[in-house]
C-alpha cells in the first residue's frame, strides 16, 4: 500500500488550475504553500499498480511543471 | 509540525507530509503552508481581513485586521509578508485595542480662558490658519513652525514639507526622526552619499553571524530577530550582542559582551586595527571602491543655544589611516572600555573571516550618540575594509524605531535641511522642487533653520511664536523636558497639537486638532528595508476625526494656497503619492507604482521596470550600477564609499563623585515611543503598568534599596521617582542605571540631557549622570 | 620503501597535528572566553528572562516530538497531582532512592522527558532542572487520608481558552513566571497537558507574543489630570 509525497510546481500562473484539477483526483491529498507557487501533493494508493496508473495520470495534468518526489512508503498488507 | 501516532497509516502519511514540507522549505526559505493561520481564520467565522502595515515599529510587519460589522475585532500576521511570514509581536496582535479608549480625542478643542472648549473643527481649522498666518505677518515667516514625525504617512509627510517650505517658504519644519533616525542618516550620507540600508531583511537568511551594537532586538525588534533565532536554530547562525546592558537579547545570543558607555567608538577602531594588522583587509575592494578621509575632531556637544557646527574632509591615504589606528590596538582600548582584549579579537575575527558572513545591527544605541554620525561611519568602516557590504548576509543594516522613519522622514524628506529629493543647500534640487511643487524657486529657502532640539529652544527663547506638533508627543520623547515643558507653556507661542490620544503635549495645547488613527484613514509607510507599504480605510473614525494630511491641506487652502493643494478629499493619498513620486524617478531611488503597492503587501525601491532592488550597489542585483565594477557606490561622484578616520571623544558627561551614575534610557517590548498608544491596550498596560528604574543588585545593595523600593534619580536637570527593578527585566553593569522611557507619569527624560551630535543633531538619551536616592 | 612508509606516517602525523592544531587554536580563540571578572553577570543575570531561550541549544527540539493520544495528559490530571494552582506538584509515583535529594535520579526522566512504560505516561519535563535538591519542595504521597479534616481555602484556577483579549489574538500568561520561566517545558512535547500544549513550539520567543496578565488589578490606563 504505497503513500507517496512529491512536490508539485506549476506552469507560470496555474497554481489554482492546479489544486482544482489535483483536488478532484481521490487518492491525493493536497498543502499548497501560502506564499510560493508550489504544492505538497500525498498520493495514498492500495497497490503498485494503482500508485503507477496515478502517477502517469498525474505527469499529464496540463497545469504541472514539474513533480518531484521526495519521499515513498509502502506498509504491509494487513496493519 | 506535531504527528499522530493514533493511526499507523495516518502517521505514515503524515511522514511524507513532513518529508515534503521539510523539502519545500529547503527550496524556498521562508515558505508558508495552510496551518496555524488558516486554522485559526476558520474558527473565526465571517470576518473581513484588510491588508495594512503595523502601526508601531520600524520593523513594518504585514498585518491583516479582522472587521466586522464596520469594527476592527482582530489583527493577524499577513501571511503573504515577507517581513513577518505570519508573526506578529504582542502589540501588533493587540494594536486595534486602543482605538474605543475613552479618553480618544474625538473633536477640535480650543483653549479659551483655561478650558478646553468643545469646538466644531471647520471652527478650529479656521483658528489655526488664522493664527499662523497673522503670526507670519507680525513676525516673519521663521516665526511658525512645525513638527511632525516617522509616524507620519507619507502624504501627510509631504503636505507638511510643501506647506512649509514650497507655500509658506520657510525651513522650519522638523521631525521627531531627529531623535532617533538622523545619525543613520548623516552616517549614510557621509559615507556612502545615499540614504538607507543597502541590504533588506533577506539577509538574515543568508548571515552566518549577527553582531548588534547596542540593540535590544528581542524586545525591541522581535519579529526580525525571531527571524534570527530560527536561522540560529535551522543552520548554527550565530548571534553576537555588544551591549551596555544585559538583556533578554543577551539571554538568546551566543555571546553577550559588555563595553562601558561611550567607549563603543574605541571598540570600532580597535576591529578596524586589528583587521588590517592581522591582513584581513579586503585590499581588491578596499582599492577598488574605497576613499580614506579624515573629519574635524573636538567637535563638541551642542549644549550651548545656537551651537553651530560644520564638519570638514580631508582626504587622507590609507598609511595615515593605518597610522592612526596605532592608537587603538585592543590591548589600549581594553584598559578604558572593560571589554577584554580577547572579546575585541573574538569579534574582530568574526568580521575578518572571508568565509563568514556578517550583519550588523543596530538601531537606537548608536544613533542616540552624541558622536552618533562617528559611531555610523566606524562600523561601515568595518564592513568596507572587509568587503562585506551589499551582498546577500554582509551588511551593515541601521534599523529604524518608527513605521515610517525611513518612508516620510527621509525619504520625503521632513526635516530643515531636506527637500523630497536631495537638500535645501542644493540649488538643483530647490530647482527640480519648485518645478514639481508649482512654486517660484526663489520661495524656497537656502539655508536651513531649526533641528529638532534648536526648534524647542527657539520657542523656549520666543523666537518660534506658533508651532504645530502632529503625531508625535514631544513632552515626552524629548531629552531635558524640564525645561522644554515649562517652554511649551509660555504665552509667547501659539501651540497647535494632533493627535488620537491627550498626552501631556496636548495638555499645553492652545488648539486640540482630532486625529485619524492609522485604519480609520488611508496611508503609506516606508519600513527600514526601503520597503513602501499601503493601505486602504478599514474602519471609519469617530466624531470629527480627519487624516492629519487633510487637516493640513485645510490650513494651507484657508491661507490662501489651495492652488498648490489642488487634492480631494477621498483621494489625497493617492493623488499626492502620483506627484510625490516623480522626485524619486529613475534607477537609484524610482519608487513603485500604486498599483503594485495595492496587489502586494509592500515593496522595495528602488523599483525598476518591475523589480525591486534588493541589495543596492552591487552591480549583480542594482541595475543603477554602471561603472563596469562588481561595485558602485554611485552615491558619491566617484562611485567610491568613504572610510572615515573617527576617533574616540568621551561624553559631555560623565559620572562623577557628585553624580556617581550613568543614566541610561530606552523601551521594553510591551510599549512603544511614548506609550500614548499602547498604554491603552488593557493587556499591554496590565504586562507592564509603570516605568521602573533598573539598578545593578552590588549597587542597590550599597544603597539599601529591594526591588520595588522608591528611588530617586536626580540629575543637574530635574529628578524622578521610580520602583527599583533589580535583575528583572534588564541588568546594567554595575555603576550604570537604566529606565524606560513611556511613562508620562514616571518622566526620566525631566532627567536627561540635550547634548547632541553635532553632525546629524541627535540627542543622546544614552548617557548622563545621575545620583540615586532611596526614598 | 619502509622507510618511505616511515617517513610518510610522521609526514602524516605532522600534517595532522598542524590542521588539529591550528583547529584548536581557532577554537580556542572561540570558546576560551572568560567573562568579565568583576562584573559576573552571566551566572545569574535575569533569572526572570533566560528560561525562555532555555532550548535554544537543540538539546531538546519540541518541534520534532510526536504526539501520543492514548498516553498524554489533560490540564485535570495536572492540577489533580498539586494543592493549588502553583503549588509544587506530589511525586505520584515510588521514587527510586529515598536517601537521594532528586538530582539525578529525578532528572534522569524529568529533565528531558520521555515514555516510562512501568508507568505507562509520559515523565513531565522540569522547567527549572538547574535545581537540584527536588525533594526540598516535591515530596511522595503515600495516603490519601488525612489527618483530621479541614476547610481548606481554594482559589480558581486559570481557564483555558479565557485569556484571550482579542479573537485569534495570542492568549496571556495566566500564571506566575517565578520558576515556570521555560515555557517549553510544561506547554509542548508528549507530556503536556493537551489543552495548553502549544501549536507552534518551533517558534522560541514565546514573550514576543504571550505577556503575563497578572496584572489584571491594574486595570486600564486612566490618565493622572494634573
Amino acid at each position: 500500500m504505497p503513500i507517496k509525497s512529491y512536490l508539485a510546481h506549476p506552469c507560470e500562473g496555474k497554481k489554482d488550475a492546479l489544486i482544482a484539477s489535483l483536488s478532484s483526483i481521490a487518492q491525493c491529498e493536497l498543502l499548497p504553500a501560502e506564499n510560493e507557487d508550489v504544492v505538497i501533493v500525498i498520493t495514498d494508493t492500495s497497490t503498485e499498480e494503482e500508485d503507477q496508473q496515478l502517477k502517469s495520470r498525474l505527469d499529464n495534468l496540463e497545469a504541472l511543471k514539474l513533480l518531484v518526489l521526495v519521499s515513498g512508503f509502502d506498509t504491509p498488507k494487513n496493519p | 509540525m506535531y504527528t499522530s501516532l493514533s493511526s499507523r497509516r495516518l502517521f505514515i502519511k503524515q511522514m511524507a507530509k513532513a518529508a515534503a514540507i521539510t523539502a519545500a522549505a529547503g527550496m524556498f526559505p521562508g515558505i508558508i503552508f495552510a496551518g496555524e493561520q488558516e486554522r485559526a481564520a476558520a474558527a473565526q467565522g465571517d470576518l473581513e481581513w484588510k491588508k495594512g502595515p503595523c502601526r508601531f515599529c520600524g520593523v513594518g510587519c504585514g498585518i491583516l485586521v479582522g472587521i466586522k460589522d464596520g469594527k476592527a475585532v482582530a489583527v493577524k500576521g499577513d501571511p503573504r509578508s515577507k517581513v513577518n511570514k505570519g508573526l506578529l509581536c504582542v502589540k501588533g496582535y493587540h494594536q486595534t485595542m486602543c482605538i474605543q479608549s475613552k479618553d480618544r480625542l474625538t473633536h477640535a478643542l480650543v483653549k479659551k480662558n483655561g478650558t478646553y472648549v468643545k469646538t466644531p473643527l471647520d471652527e478650529a481649522l479656521d483658528l489655526v490658519a488664522s493664527k499662523m498666518k497673522e503670526t507670519i505677518e507680525k513676525h516673519g515667516k521663521d516665526s511658525v513652525a512645525m513638527y511632525t514625525s516617522g509616524q507620519s504617512t507619507i502624504p501627510e509627510g509631504y503636505v507638511a514639507s510643501k506647506l512649509m517650505k514650497g507655500a509658506i517658504g520657510t525651513n522650519n519644519l522638523d521631525c521627531n526622526a531627529r531623535l532617533c533616525m538622523a545619525s543613520a542618516v548623516a552616517g549614510f550620507l557621509t559615507t556612502f552619499g545615499a540614504d538607507e540600508p543597502m541590504g533588506c531583511y533577506e539577509d538574515i537568511e543568508h548571515a552566518d553571524y549577527f553582531i548588534t551594537w547596542g540593540n535590544n532586538m528581542a524586545e525591541m525588534h522581535p519579529v526580525l530577530f525571531s527571524r534570527m533565532l530560527e536561522q540560529k536554530q535551522r543552520r548554527g547562525a550565530k548571534i553576537v550582542d555588544f551591549a551596555t546592558r544585559t538583556t533578554r537579547s543577551s539571554t538568546a545570543s551566543d555571546r553577550s559582551i559588555l563595553f562601558e558607555p561611550q567607549t563603543d567608538l574605541a571598540v570600532a577602531n580597535a576591529i578596524c586595527y586589528e583587521i588590517i594588522e592581522n591582513g584581513w583587509m579586503n585590499k581588491s575592494f578596499v582599492e577598488k571602491h574605497c576613499n580614506f578621509t579624515k573629519g574635524l575632531t573636538n567637535i563638541g556637544y551642542g549644549l550651548e543655544d545656537k551651537f553651530a557646527f560644520k564638519d570638514k574632509a580631508t582626504p587622507i591615504d590609507f598609511e595615515a589611516y593605518r597610522e592612526f589606528l596605532q592608537d587603538y590596538t585592543p590591548e589600549k582600548v581594553a584598559k578604558y572600555s572593560k571589554v577584554s582584549v580577547q572579546d575585541i579579537k573574538y569579534l574582530a575575527a568574526i568580521y575578518g573571516d572571508p568565509n563568514k558572513k556578517v550583519v550588523s545591527y543596530w538601531c537606537m544605541g548608536m544613533n542616540q550618540h552624541t558622536r552618533g554620525t562617528w559611531m555610523n561611519n566606524l562600523v561601515y568602516n568595518i564592513h568596507l575594509l572587509t568587503g562585506k557590504i551589499s551582498q546577500p548576509g554582509n551588511g551593515p543594516f541601521s534599523l529604524t524605531g518608527q513605521p515610517s522613519a525611513c518612508g516620510t522622514a527621509r525619504e520625503v524628506g521632513t526635516f530643515t535641511h531636506k527637500l523630497p529629493k536631495g537638500v535645501v543647500t542644493n540649488e538643483k534640487h530647490r530647482r527640480l522642487a519648485a518645478k514639481i511643487w508649482k512654486v517660484p524657486y526663489e520661495r524656497i529657502p537656502a539655508k536651513p533653520t531649526y533641528h529638532t532640539t534648536e526648534m524647542f529652544r527657539a520657542v523656549d527663547r520666543g523666537d518660534i511664536k506658533f508651532i504645530w506638533t502632529q503625531v508625535t508627543n514631544p513632552l515626552v520623547s524629548l531629552p531635558k523636558t524640564s525645561r522644554y515643558r515649562p517652554a511649551l507653556e509660555k504665552e509667547s507661542c501659539f501651540v497647535v497639537v494632533s493627535d488620537v490620544f491627550p498626552t501631556p503635549t496636548s495638555d499645553v495645547a492652545d488648539v486640540i486638532l482630532p486625529a485619524s488613527w492609522h485604519i480609520e484613514k488611508s496611508g503609506i509607510y516606508g519600513n527600514s528595508e526601503r520597503r513602501t507599504q499601503h493601505w486602504d480605510q478599514m474602519i471609519e473614525g469617530p466624531g470629527e476625526t480627519t487624516p492629519d494630511a487633510w487637516m493640513t491641506i485645510e490650513v494651507a487652502k484657508r491661507m490662501g494656497f489651495g492652488d498648490l493643494f489642488p487634492y480631494s478629499r477621498e483621494n489625497h493619498v493617492e493623488e499626492i503619492y502620483e506627484e510625490y513620486i516623480q522626485f524619486h524617478e529613475g534607477k537609484k531611488h524610482g519608487m513603485a507604482p500604486l498599483k503594485a503597492l495595492k496587489r502586494k503587501s509592500g515593496v522595495i525601491w528602488p523599483y525598476v521596470e518591475g523589480k525591486s532592488t534588493l541589495w543596492r550597489f552591487n552591480a549583480e542585483y542594482d541595475p543603477a550600477c554602471d561603472n563596469g565594477k562588481a561595485f558602485h557606490f554611485y552615491g558619491k561622484p566617484d562611485g567610491k564609499a568613504v572610510i572615515w578616520q573617527r576617533p574616540f571623544e568621551p561624553a559631555p558627561e560623565k559620572p562623577d563623585a557628585e553624580y556617581p551614575f550613568w543614566l541610561n534610557t530606552g523601551r521594553v517590548v510591551e510599549h512603544w515611543h511614548t506609550g500614548s498608544m499602547t498604554r491603552r491596550i488593557p493587556v499591554l498596560h496590565q504586562a507592564m503598568p509603570n516605568a521602573y528604574i533598573e539598578l545593578h543588585p552590588d549597587d542597590a545593595m550599597d544603597y539599601g534599596i529591594s526591588n520595588g523600593d522608591m528611588v530617586k534619580v536626580i540629575s543637574k536637570r530635574g529628578a524622578c521617582t521610580m520602583p527599583a527593578s533589580i535583575n528583572e527585566r534588564g541588568l546594567p553593569t554595575k555603576g550604570q542605571v537604566f529606565a524606560p522611557f513611556f511613562d508620562e507619569e514616571l518622566m526620566i527624560n525631566d532627567v536627561t540631557l540635550d547634548a547632541f551630535c553635532p553632525i546629524s543633531k541627535e540627542p543622546d538619551f544614552k548617557k548622563c549622570a545621575v545620583k540615586i536616592e532611596k526614598v | 620503501m619502509k622507510r618511505i612508509g616511515i617517513i610518510s606516517f610522521f609526514g602524516i602525523l605532522l600534517l595532522s597535528f598542524i590542521f588539529l592544531w591550528n583547529y584548536s587554536y581557532r577554537s580556542g580563540l572561540e570558546e576560551a572566553y572568560i567573562p568579565l571578572t568583576e562584573d559576573n553577570t552571566t551566572q545569574w543575570a535575569l533569572p526572570a528572562e533566560r528560561g525562555v531561550f532555555e532550548n535554544l541549544d537543540g538539546s531538546v527540539d519540541y518541534s520534532r516530538m510526536i504526539i501520543d493520544e492514548e498516553h498524554q495528559r489533560s490540564l485535570a490530571d495536572y492540577y489533580y497531582n498539586r494543592a493549588y494552582h502553583g503549588a509544587p506538584p506530589y511525586i505520584p509515583h515510588p521514587v527510586a532512592d529515598e536517601k537521594s535529594m532528586g538530582g539525578t535520579s529525578c532528572l534522569k526522566c524529568h529533565g528531558h522527558g520521555g515514555f516510562v512504560a512501568k508507568f505507562s505516561a509520559y515523565a513531565p519535563v522540569s522547567p527549572h532542572p538547574e535545581m537540584v535538591n527536588c525533594r526540598q519542595c516535591h515530596v511522595a504521597k503515600k495516603s490519601n487520608s488525612l489527618f483530621k479534616e479541614g476547610l481548606f481555602a481554594s482559589f480558581e484556577t486559570p481557564l483555558v481558552g479565557s485569556n484571550q483579549a482579542l479573537i485569534g489574538s495570542p492568549p496571556m500568561i495566566p500564571h506566575q513566571l517565578q520558576m515556570r520561566e521555560s515555557c517549553l517545558s510544561c506547554h509542548a512535547g508528549p507530556s503536556a497537558p493537551k489543552e495548553i500544549r502549544v501549536t507552534h513550539p518551533e517558534r522560541v520567543n514565546c514573550r514576543q507574543c504571550h505577556v503575563p496578565a497578572e496584572n489584571k488589578e491594574t486595570g486600564i490606563f486612566i490618565r493622572q489630570k494634573k
